[in-house]
């Protein structure tokens, strides 16, 4: 006798969709396969992507690219590496522009868009889902 | 819900199928048509950006206005409920010259000394960008005296409605026409940024003073680690303040030991220092930061200190706040000229002028503040701020509030009310 039911299944089978669902905004970020960086950690990248530095840790250039503002990968991302919400994000780089210190990155609409971007320039460097990468690519963090 | 159920059909959907649909799916969410931007790489030289604040103020005391260090009037005496105090819109047009060379333009609309709305300039500077760490620009700047000073009016950068009055009002000199260069150094996760700056012939127009500096130099350096910052300032300057002419004219007419006088406390080419420390930690959710400053001038002016502590946690889209701060000074009130330096007949004269001077000194700050508040992040690009102010003012002072009305009790409390949406795009 199936003692789990209906209920039970209808549970299941959401338990499971949602898994995947977190499985799916596993952001990851990566550069070209031509780049010679193997690995970053959480504070390079904050640099990096925070406009503190525009170099890797080996010396060569580093061009941060961004997803669209309010797409999942780019909140993730951002809640990953440094901890904050898309609306500290903003403030920060509201300081930094309004002082006409810098701009943030550039932004890219999807991450079919990234990989392109990517694969055009070595020294580029941005973030999207797992399951998007290929062997264009290689993960970083 | 299982496809079947939800149809009503018996046919179960094959599991390559359900791949195929999720695929689908996916891909036709995630693909947009290219819509980056030429401003997003490298093909258009100029880009717009602006923010501003609409705010309201209100506070307890009708007998005295609560403002800002260049407003002539505020809440309290002037309105009940003023909107001039925070509110001010920014736009801030930014040029890539060439790759290394740009320009900035930030024009601001708000209250002015003199009670007009005309725009004024608070950045016009070129940067000449020489190496990605070391840069040098000419033009009209703002400086980073305090943590946010040069970004003090771009309320959505900042936890408050307004930065503590009673350190940030503490800077005369907060914009410079000169040249300026920052060097920045990484070493390993510590990014330390080291910037000077110089300016020359500084006119500065308060609602009730004028002020000149031949020059203003300043050096500013900022340590950064992880989530972090230490910042540490010098300003040094030369000020003349046409403060209460009268009442030096009066003493110099004493003789010797009045003119003494006078030359201790006028502010007539008088160097000032500003030594300021400040501390940040803001890891995501939560932060705290501090900053203390202290000005020193053989003048009326004073030795002023003023500090604060501020700190506030993050819970989903708010961010509420607490912040205590304070302004002292070190001589609130003096003897002035010995009457019996004087003729019997002119004594009431020097008492008079006794009694002015010491006003011209009560009229420095004293205070401490209690404040509480909470940030809203309602939208994008948005937010609103509420915020409660409990000002103790020092024991006759009038704190840093203006436009004292007959009847108004020094040193006593006022509570201040604002709430601010501020924006950006």
């Amino acid at each position: 006798m199936n003692h789990i039911g209906r209920i039970g299944w209808m549970l299941i089978g959401l338990a499971l969709s949602l898994a995947s669902a977190v499985a799916m905004a596993d952001v990851v970020a990566v550069v070209s396969a031509e780049n010679s960086v193997t690995a970053l950690n959480k504070s390079q990248l904050a640099d990096i992507f925070l406009g503190k530095t525009n170099r890797f840790p080996d010396g060569t250039q580093a061009a941060p690219i961004d997803q669209a503002e309010g797409s999942a990968a780019r909140n993730e991302f951002y809640d990953k590496i440094v901890g904050k919400t898309a609306a500290q994000i903003k403030a920060y780089w509201s300081k930094i522009i309004f002082t006409g210190r810098g701009q943030p990155p550039p932004t890219v609409s999807s991450s079919l868009e990234m990989k392109k971007r990517i694969s055009e320039n070595p020294a580029a460097i941005g973030y999207l889902d797992r399951s998007m990468v290929d062997d264009s690519l290689r993960v970083v963090f | 819900m299982r496809n079947d159920e939800a149809f009503g059909q018996s046919r179960k959907p094959s599991l390559l199928s359900k791949l195929q649909a999720l695929t689908l799916l996916t891909t036709l969410t995630m693909w947009h048509p290219t819509r980056a931007t030429a401003e997003d790489f490298g093909g258009s030289m100029f880009s717009v950006n602006g923010f501003g604040t609409a705010g309201v103020v209100h506070s307890s005391d009708d007998k005295a206005d609560f403002a800002t260090p260049y407003e002539p009037n505020g809440a309290g005496y002037s309105r009940n409920w003023s909107a001039s105090v925070d509110s001010l819109i920014g736009a801030q047009v930014t040029a890539n010259l060439t790759p290394g060379l740009t320009a900035v333009l930030q024009v601001i609309v708000q209250q002015n000394y003199d009670n007009t709305y005309w725009p004024h300039v608070e950045w016009a500077n070129i940067k000449y960008q020489f190496t990605p760490d070391l840069d040098i620009r000419i033009g009209r700047m703002v400086l980073p005296t305090f943590l946010v000073s040069d970004s003090r009016k771009v309320g959505y950068g900042n936890p408050w409605v307004r930065p503590p009055e009673e350190v940030y009002s503490l800077n005369p000199i907060t914009t410079l026409d000169g040249v300026d260069g920052s060097y920045r150094l990484h070493l390993g996760d510590v990014t330390n940024t080291l910037q000077a700056d110089y300016g020359r012939n500084l006119s500065i127009q308060f609602p009730a003073a004028h002020l000149d500096a031949p020059y203003a130099a300043g050096i500013f350096n900022d340590t950064e680690y992880g989530a972090a910052l230490l910042h540490l300032g010098y300003l040094v300057s030369n000020l003349t303040v046409n403060a209460a002419p009268a009442l030096f004219a009066g003493f110099r007419r004493l003789g010797p030991l009045g003119a003494a006088v006078a030359d201790d406390f006028d502010a007539v080419n008088k160097s000032v220092t500003l030594l300021t420390i400040a501390g940040r930690y803001d890891p995501g959710r939560w932060f705290v930061m501090a900053e203390w400053i202290r000005s020193r001038s053989e003048s009326y002016i004073g030795g002023t200190t003023g500090w604060y502590v501020s700190g506030g946690y993050r819970v989903a889209a708010f961010t509420p706040y607490l912040t205590y701060s304070q302004v002292s000074e070190r001589t609130t009130s003096i003897a002035g000229l010995n009457p019996s330096a004087e003729p019997a007949y002119l004594a009431p004269t020097v008492a008079s002028l006794n009694a002015g001077l010491n006003q011209l000194l009560a009229s420095r700050p004293v205070q401490y503040t209690s404040s509480m508040g909470v940030r809203w992040d309602f939208m994008k690009n948005f937010d609103l701020k509420v915020q409660l102010e409990r000002i103790n003012l020092g024991a006759g002072s009038v704190g840093t509030l203006i436009n004292i009305q007959p009847g108004f009790q020094p040193g006593g409390i006022v509570y201040v009310i604002s709430t601010a949406v501020d924006f950006v795009f």
